[in-house]
């Protein structure tokens, strides 16, 4: 159990450089994004009956309480992580057929229940319970390939099916939740994490072409209308007062904020009630509009930024935080009309208590492996 | 490596974005600035009130008076089902009928539907003190054009209703919008640059359900002007009354200065059953009457004067020189021509221009016409406005037709002498109007000095200057007293053909006519005439369309004159 263990961390954490400041990095870039998002939450909800401005104090709350969060699983043994990481799965695979079968219905969907009067989204949860499993996944099965010269058959099982398995179980009870977002967003990881954990290409390419094959088939199990955001994804147009219509919204929100914008609290689009889902999902159209080109551009720079610092710790410690570059990419792709309306929330800024914290966590993972590496 | 590989694809994909950005906001940028304004700034157009309408005595025929409509905003309903019981129990209409009106009306989630228009003021009442519960119902106040005196003046004033896709291409330049209410027919076409208020505007910021959030301009709409008609509208009542139920044309002007006191055209239509969503049968009824309810038969309907003709003739006759006074034709009761028999109604054995005025006999007029030649004929005719517009202030006016030889041979036909004498007599190619014969009769009247008719009298408040200018015909004044003499002979004698017009205490002249028709059909009757008198004198005119003979229309004319002076109008 300990052997595996080191090997876990070896897997993490590779290389041994020092860079403290990293850390420090991290805080700084996750506090910029939180305090920008703050801001925009309230010019969303402020004087506002559709959406009401209590949105913006809970996600205050929860903004330092996602701080607290960040700092004690910065000081935790993460060590623990890779212990529970099955544990971890399976008691969120056993969540989301709890929400499947007695959740809150909201907004068509079941994605979320209630604990202790607090309600929480199991599918956050996932994300990180996706890249824990995977992560002690792949660290387990590295020094079986690399030691036994095995034929490809096993190592395709091995490395792509049973893996795959494990993720299309959660995926599936996402996607039926219903949530298509997320549950792309979870083969997404699975994609990154099988990319970065060295399979061969050949066997890499052969799966995502199978994929390709495959889309057709899939087409056909999508509900009617998420097959039409898709189809309004290629062309708004063919839709302008149904599902069209947040995203020519959002199109004209941001394109109206020119280069510097219209001014906090002053979005027309935004302050009228024309954007529709704007503190959640369609956050960056108020950001695009009140604040420009030059605010979206400060925030993307804090997120490539952020980004970065996980990628340099990635180079050290080869953990895959593929996670929050996808989301943050999606996300605002998604909003720019770039990728077709999935209902992925932006990471930090979206209104989201479940999300907010997942994030915190992994921040607070971040900030562990890049102390932690002394130690070896 | 494969870290690398996975920066790149990060770094790409923010490019991406960073790309978008630049494109979305930097290079389209204005356009959706322009997207986000027009998004939020609505101009809500507001009508100025029409300019009323009244007649000569300041008795109201068109008022606007403040209608009620419910409409329902789509994206606000809560619950349907309550909203529509709601509704349906209020208007005490079907639940199932306002549903589906809704649903045939819906458009957009956030523009209006108008449920029921023109509710009465307690319903609209009950509606607003109950828009708390229903947040989606609202009444919207509203003008309505209405008109009191309904079928009685229907030709005159015409209707209002919303404008036509024609219209609205030739006027757009004109403050019309696709929402305009323009008149149609009558006076309310006619004038409606005047009666027609002055557009203002809103400039609304609305949030996305359309509803509006500040003023941000107002421009304030202006009131049209009031019309005041030479129209009397107790003459008006008087003729339509006794054109109930036929089909035919009263007409009366003031021939001093061409005011028309009355224009009634029958059958007739209640102008008020247009712009009123519950007479949408009868109005289809009304358009498809072969009676044709619709027309204005004073301006409209060309018909061959018949007999009438004959006193243009005379004074072509007179003023030619080729007659005079005591110039004699004996009547044998036809004329032949060719092996043809022309006719005459009686034998009337000799005639002179009095007599055969008087009489109306056909025989005269045969000779005379020969002896005139058509293209005599038709420069007199000319002179008394066959063939031409009256220039009455009223729309789609007719010219009727005024023959001759030339327009004959441009149609490829040869003039016969027997055309000629058709002609004298008021058949054949020759048609006319009311109007025009009416007019006529004042150049006879007045002897010459023409008059304009004209249904104007003062345009927010200002006296109508344009209809005073005078001008005379070149013809002698004293033929015309030699004619007027005949006319007067026709009623006054007791053989003449309106006796019955003889009424003691007025001077009543003119000439009747019955005008063959084409078909099988009854012939047409007419009465043209003036009537001279301390207090008015008038030009008149009726017409029964397939009247038979043109006794009928005197007997109309006595009632008629009877009326009017029991009422001392005259």
């Amino acid at each position: 159990m300990f052997n595996r263990a080191a090997a876990f961390i070896e897997f993490a954490k590779g290389a041994d450089h020092l860079k403290r400041d990293l850390a420090k990095k991290i805080w700084i870039y996750t506090i910029a994004i939180v305090a920008i998002g703050l801001m925009a939450l309230y010019s969303a909800t402020y004087d506002n009956v559709r959406v009401s401005q209590k949105i913006f104090y809970d996600q205050l709350l929860c903004a330092s309480l996602g701080f607290g969060v960040m700092y004690l699983f910065g000081r935790m043994d993460y060590r623990r992580f890779y212990d529970a990481a099955y544990i971890f799965y399976i008691v969120n695979v056993i969540l989301l057929i709890m929400v499947l079968l007695g959740g809150r219905h909201a907004l068509g969907a079941r994605r979320w229940f209630e604990i202790f009067g607090i309600s929480f989204q199991p599918s956050e949860l996932t994300k990180l319970a996706a890249i824990l499993m995977l992560g002690r996944y792949f660290s387990d099965l590295r020094p079986k390939l690399s030691f036994n010269f095995a034929s490809k058959a096993t190592i395709v099982f091995q490395h792509l099916l049973v893996p795959l398995f494990l993720i299309l179980a959660t995926m599936l009870l996402i996607f039926k939740q219903p949530d298509l977002g997320t549950s792309l967003l979870i083969f997404g990881i699975f994609i990154i994490m099988l990319f970065a954990s060295g399979i061969e290409y050949n066997i890499l390419f052969s799966f995502l072409g199978f994929c390709v094959f495959l889309m057709p088939f899939a087409w056909n199990v999508l509900k009617p209308y998420q097959k039409d955001r898709l189809l309004v994804f290629l062309n708004p147009n063919i839709d302008p007062l149904g599902a069209g219509y947040t995203i020519i919204q959002s199109k004209i929100a941001i394109g109206s904020g020119q280069f510097f914008g219209k001014g906090w609290l002053s979005g027309t689009q935004n302050q009228l009630n024309f954007l529709p889902e704007r503190h959640t999902d369609f956050i960056f159209s108020v950001i695009g509009e009140e604040w420009g080109m030059f605010g979206a551009l400060v925030m993307i720079l804090f997120y490539f930024l952020l980004i970065h610092c996980s990628l340099q710790i990635a180079a050290q410690v080869k953990d895959k935080f593929g996670i929050l570059t996808l989301q943050v990419v999606i996300n605002i792709g998604m909003v720019m009309g770039l990728f077709p309306i999935v209902g992925l929330t932006l990471p930090f800024v979206s209104y989201g208590r479940s999300s907010f914290l997942i994030f915190a966590i992994m921040m607070g993972f971040l900030i562990n492996l890049s102390k932690k590496r002394t130690i070896f | 490596m494969r870290l690398k590989i996975i920066r790149l694809i990060i770094i790409f994909l923010f490019g991406m974005i960073v790309c978008e950005l630049f494109y979305v906001q930097i290079i389209r940028g204005r356009y959706y600035f322009r997207l986000s304004k027009n998004n939020r700034i609505r101009v809500v157009p507001l009508e100025g009130g029409r300019g009323r309408i009244f007649d000569r005595n300041n008795v109201v025929i068109a008022d606007n008076s403040v209608s009620y409509s419910v409409m329902v905003t789509p994206q606000e309903i809560q619950k349907k089902k309550k909203v529509f019981d709601f509704l349906s129990a209020v208007l005490k209409e079907d639940k199932a009928l306002l549903i589906r009106r809704y649903q045939q009306k819906k458009f957009t989630p956030f523009a209006p539907v108008t449920i029921a228009e023109d509710i009465s003021k307690e319903k609209a009442i009950v509606i607003e003190e109950n828009k708390y519960l229903y947040p989606s119902i609202f009444v919207h106040e509203g003008f309505k054009r209405s008109y009191p005196l309904g079928e009685y003046a229907a030709h005159v004033v015409g209707y209002v209703d919303k404008i036509n896709r024609s219209r609205m291409e030739k006027l757009k330049r004109y403050g019309y919008t696709p929402q305009s209410i323009i008149g149609y027919s009558g006076v309310e076409e006619y004038y409606d640059a005047y009666l027609k208020g002055g557009n203002g505007g809103q400039q609304v910021e609305v949030n996305s359900r359309g509803k509006q959030v500040r003023l941000l301009s107002l421009k304030e709409p202006t009131r049209g002007q009031d019309l005041t008609l030479t129209i009397d509208s107790r003459v008006q009542k008087m003729t339509h009354e006794l054109l109930d139920g036929k089909q035919g044309v009263i007409v009366m002007m003031d021939m001093d200065n061409g005011e028309i006191l009355a224009l009634s055209s029958s059958p007739s239509f209640d102008p008020n059953y247009f712009l009123d969503s519950s007479k949408g049968r009868q109005l289809s009824k009304l358009f498809n009457d072969p009676a044709a309810p619709l027309l204005n038969r004073v301006t409209r309907s060309s018909l061959p004067p018949g007999s009438v003709f004959k006193a243009p003739l005379a004074v072509a006759g007179l003023d030619t020189k080729k007659i005079n006074e005591g110039t004699t034709f004996d009547c044998t009761g036809y004329v032949e021509l060719g092996g043809i028999k022309f006719g005459c109604t009686h034998i009337h054995g000799p005639q002179n221009l009095l007599e055969s005025i008087a009489h109306s006999c056909n025989v005269y007029y045969y000779r005379l016409g020969k002896m005139l030649g058509p293209d005599v004929i038709h420069r007199y005719a000319a002179i008394f406005g066959f063939g031409k517009l009256t220039h009455i202030d009223l729309p789609h006016e007719r010219a009727g037709n005024l023959p001759s030889r030339r327009q004959r041979m441009l149609s490829g036909k040869r003039w016969y002498e027997g055309d000629t004498l058709n002609f004298a007599i008021g058949q054949g190619d020759l048609l006319a109007t009311p109007m025009q014969l009416t007019k006529m009769m004042a150049i006879i009247a007045r002897e010459g000095w023409e008059v304009q008719p004209h249904v104007i009298k003062t345009i927010g408040g200002k006296e109508v200057e344009k209809y005073t200018f005078e001008q005379k015909v070149p013809i002698h004044p004293a033929v015309f007293q030699t004619v007027k003499k005949g006319l007067r002979a026709t009623v006054k004698d007791y053989t003449g053909t309106a006796h019955v017009l003889d009424i003691p205490g007025l001077h009543v002249a003119g000439k009747t006519g019955t005008a063959q028709s084409s078909g099988n059909k009854e012939h047409h009757a007419w009465f043209a005439g003036y009537i001279l008198s301390e207090k008015k004198n008038v030009a008149f005119c009726v017409l029964l369309e397939h009247g038979g003979s043109s006794q009928n229309a005197c007997l109309i004319a006595r009632q008629l004159l009877l009326s009017l002076q029991r009422e001392q109008i005259i």
